[in-house]
């Protein structure tokens, strides 16, 4: 793949993007949300994913968030907002002429999906959140200094700032933005159907069973031996996915 | 047929080594080009590296949780043709033609 | 963005005659173990040992001070090519390929090429740059280029391009040994061809063309990847009763017209094939050279068949630019209608 397969979406806050595969007019095309200090690149590309959808015969829309990779990179935490970002992935579907889509979240783009499922009602059909529980990563984080602690975010905030091109102003004003909406699981995103995907030794998915409603059709997988960091890749997450979007009728399931 | 061996990529951002989270193939598998061959982690990320050829495995040069180096031995192929780095082996096409020639008057 | 991609190891040599690729390799190696001032350089020759396996396994045998990697800048290899040659070094540079020898013409033109002139015959230049050329086998732009007329047409420039291994032999041991510069083109798309266990020393002069068909109806004249497509061709219009000649150039400055004159004297036909486009390409110099030689034996004028006037192609439309078997045969259909 090419830096040319890369478009831009025109706007106060310019975002770098990607549409890959065939497009279906059976099935929504799949857009892939990365998480904090990623990219689409780093989150999605490197780690197989594109590959593995577009193998399945899927149409991908990949987007760096403001902030990250080839978008603009906003300084004040208020251009962070959940429901800013859920604007952002809204205003790139109306771009393309998308009405409806499956959204794949991983930590931060988990939240993402959730935030904009819960928005706008009828755009999402399937959602995956990844990494994600409803527990407050931000919970022992310091907004005047993210990253000076020892808390799992910390670490992230750490390796994500240390990154090359990374923006360290922009991903503190991230932190911030996000940490000013602390998630919660109510109003849930009505008419979708969740899988939730970590490692088992991923500690900022702490309760992540919570979320699911079985009655919906929702479905809960645990990858043994990895954890935050390392379930990205793994073929047990593509897996679960890929049967989660194609199945006429996803079951309940645990693992 | 040729035995030949891949070194751990050069996976970018300064980064010198990786450790193998998942060998998605096994010995005596053959596997084609671009198909998952094994998944890595970085400090900072994890990454799924697909094959660079189709083959045979012939051996794989790290256990699970083994630290190697950028550049340290990775995976052995036995492939099916000796080819350079860039583009492909022309294949021995049968030559295919419509024209038909008359021959001169002698 | 770029998928993670993974270098290889070197290829251990296999049982039957050597490669192209592994004839080079053994010409280098002896003219790098017969003359102590040979030096090999370029990019990724070295260390890697080449991105097509040619110059594998020279930097371990002979150390990197004469087998080396350089930088990625073409007008500083042969730059550097120069200034080893004046200095009484007889150098090997490699340009990766065809199409990367165009920020090189500078040094290739203005001073590789004339500096025995220019300095009354003092500096002779003993350079062999080695120049993997032409298509064939569906690389990126730049990786399939025919840029044979361009250095013929440069006075003080030897060109050559061999069209199997045990010639790809002979012409570098005669390129290096030369005191002059040459530009030694690989045809990439043979480099896989294996030829006879045993590999000679060259017997006839620089400039000499050979008959590697002899056949009394038509001469087709080729050099390079080329000269498999008119084996092709000959095999083809052998079943139709058409006894085809096939001369292989091998040596593109200077051109051996005596060589051309004598086959097509005999046949009465010609057919010139090549890879680049068709205007003002070698083909036309070839044509002009039989035409003048042997104007009143021909029975029909000379044909080209060649690439198109178009930039090289992208990889899956290299069949249709590349000249067919059908393309040929019509021109030969032509000279015997004629």
């Amino acid at each position: 793949m090419s830096a040319d397969m890369y478009q831009t979406l025109p706007g106060p806050v310019p975002l770098r993007y990607a549409r890959l595969g065939p497009s279906h007019a059976s099935r929504p095309p799949v857009v892939l949300l990365h998480g904090f200090g990623s990219d689409f690149e780093s989150g999605w590309v490197r780690t197989g994913w594109v590959r593995a959808l577009e193998e399945a015969g899927g149409e991908v829309v990949g987007l760096d968030l403001r902030g990250h990779g080839g978008s603009a990179r906003p300084h004040t935490p208020d251009a962070y907002l959940p429901e800013v970002l859920a604007g952002d992935v809204a205003r790139l579907l109306d771009a393309l002429g998308v009405g409806r889509a499956d959204v794949v979240g991983y930590s931060m783009g988990a939240r993402l999906g959730w935030e904009f499922a819960a928005r706008f009602p009828g755009r999402a059909r399937r959602v995956v959140l990844g990494g994600f529980g409803p527990s407050d990563p931000f919970a022992d984080v310091d907004p005047a200094s993210p990253g000076s602690g020892e808390a799992p975010f910390d670490r992230v905030f750490r390796a994500a700032v240390a990154a090359p091109g990374a923006d360290p102003v922009a991903l503190t004003a991230c932190v911030r933005g996000q940490m000013s909406r602390p998630f919660s699981p109510d109003p849930a995103p009505v008419g979708v159907r969740l899988l939730l995907v970590a490692g088992e030794r991923d500690a900022l998915a702490e309760g992540m069973e919570a979320l699911a409603a079985p009655g919906r059709g929702d479905a809960v997988v645990r990858i043994p031996r990895r954890d935050h960091l390392t379930a990205v890749s793994a073929q047990a997450f593509k897996r679960a996915v890929r049967d989660f979007l194609s199945a006429e009728s996803p079951s309940f399931r645990t693992s | 047929m040729a035995e030949q061996t891949f070194a751990l990529p050069d996976l970018g951002e300064g980064l010198v080594e990786a450790t193998v989270l998942e060998w998605l193939v096994r010995p005596g598998e053959r596997v084609e080009r671009n198909q998952p061959l094994v998944e890595l982690e970085t400090t900072k990320s994890a990454v799924e590296i697909p094959s660079p050829c189709s083959g045979t495995v012939v051996r794989l040069h790290a256990s699970e949780e083994e630290t190697l180096r950028v550049g340290a031995a990775l995976v052995t192929f036995e492939v099916d043709s000796a080819a350079g780095i860039v583009g492909t082996v022309p294949g021995g096409e049968r030559p295919t033609r419509r024209v038909r020639l008359r021959p001169p008057a002698e | 963005m770029t998928e993670l991609s993974i270098a290889e190891e070197p290829v251990p040599a296999p049982a039957r005659g050597p490669s192209m690729q592994q004839a080079i390799n053994l010409a280098l190696e002896k003219v790098l173990e017969e003359d102590p001032t040979t030096l090999v350089f370029g990019e990724d020759v070295g260390r890697l040992g080449g991105v097509f396996r040619v110059t594998d396994g020279l930097q371990r045998r002979f150390g990197a001070e004469r087998v080396f990697d350089t930088p990625l800048a073409e007008s500083g290899i042969v730059g550097l090519a120069v200034g080893l040659a004046m200095n009484g070094w007889r150098p090997i540079p490699e340009l990766q390929f065809d199409g990367f020898a165009y920020p090189a013409l500078d040094q290739i033109v203005n001073q590789m090429a004339r500096m025995h002139y220019r300095s009354r015959g003092t500096a002779p230049m003993p350079i062999t740059l080695r120049l993997p050329s032409f298509g064939g086998i569906q690389a990126p732009e730049h990786h399939g280029e025919s840029l044979e007329a361009l250095f013929a047409h440069v006075p003080g420039l030897k060109v050559c391009a061999p069209s199997d291994p045990a010639d790809a032999y002979r012409l570098l041991l005669q390129s290096v040994r030369a005191d002059d510069p040459v530009i030694y083109m690989e045809p990439k798309a043979r480099y896989w061809d294996r030829g006879p266990a045993e590999l000679a020393e060259p017997t006839e002069p620089i400039g000499s063309s050979r008959v590697v068909r002899p056949g009394r109806h038509a001469t087709l004249v080729a050099w390079g990847a080329m000269v498999h497509r008119c084996l092709q061709v000959a095999d083809l219009a052998a079943e139709d009763g058409v006894d085809l000649e096939v001369v292989d150039l091998r040596w593109l400055k200077p051109i051996d017209a005596d060589g051309l004159a004598a086959s097509v004297a005999r046949t009465r036909r010609a057919v010139v094939v090549h890879e680049a486009p068709l205007t003002a390409g070698l083909g036309a110099e070839v044509a002009a050279l039989i035409t003048e030689r042997t104007f009143g034996d021909l029975l029909a004028p000379v044909q080209r068949v060649t690439g198109f006037d178009v930039p090289y192609p992208a990889g899956p439309l290299e069949p249709q630019y590349l000249p067919t078997l059908d393309r040929v045969l019509l021109a030969v259909q032509r000279t015997l209608e004629a």
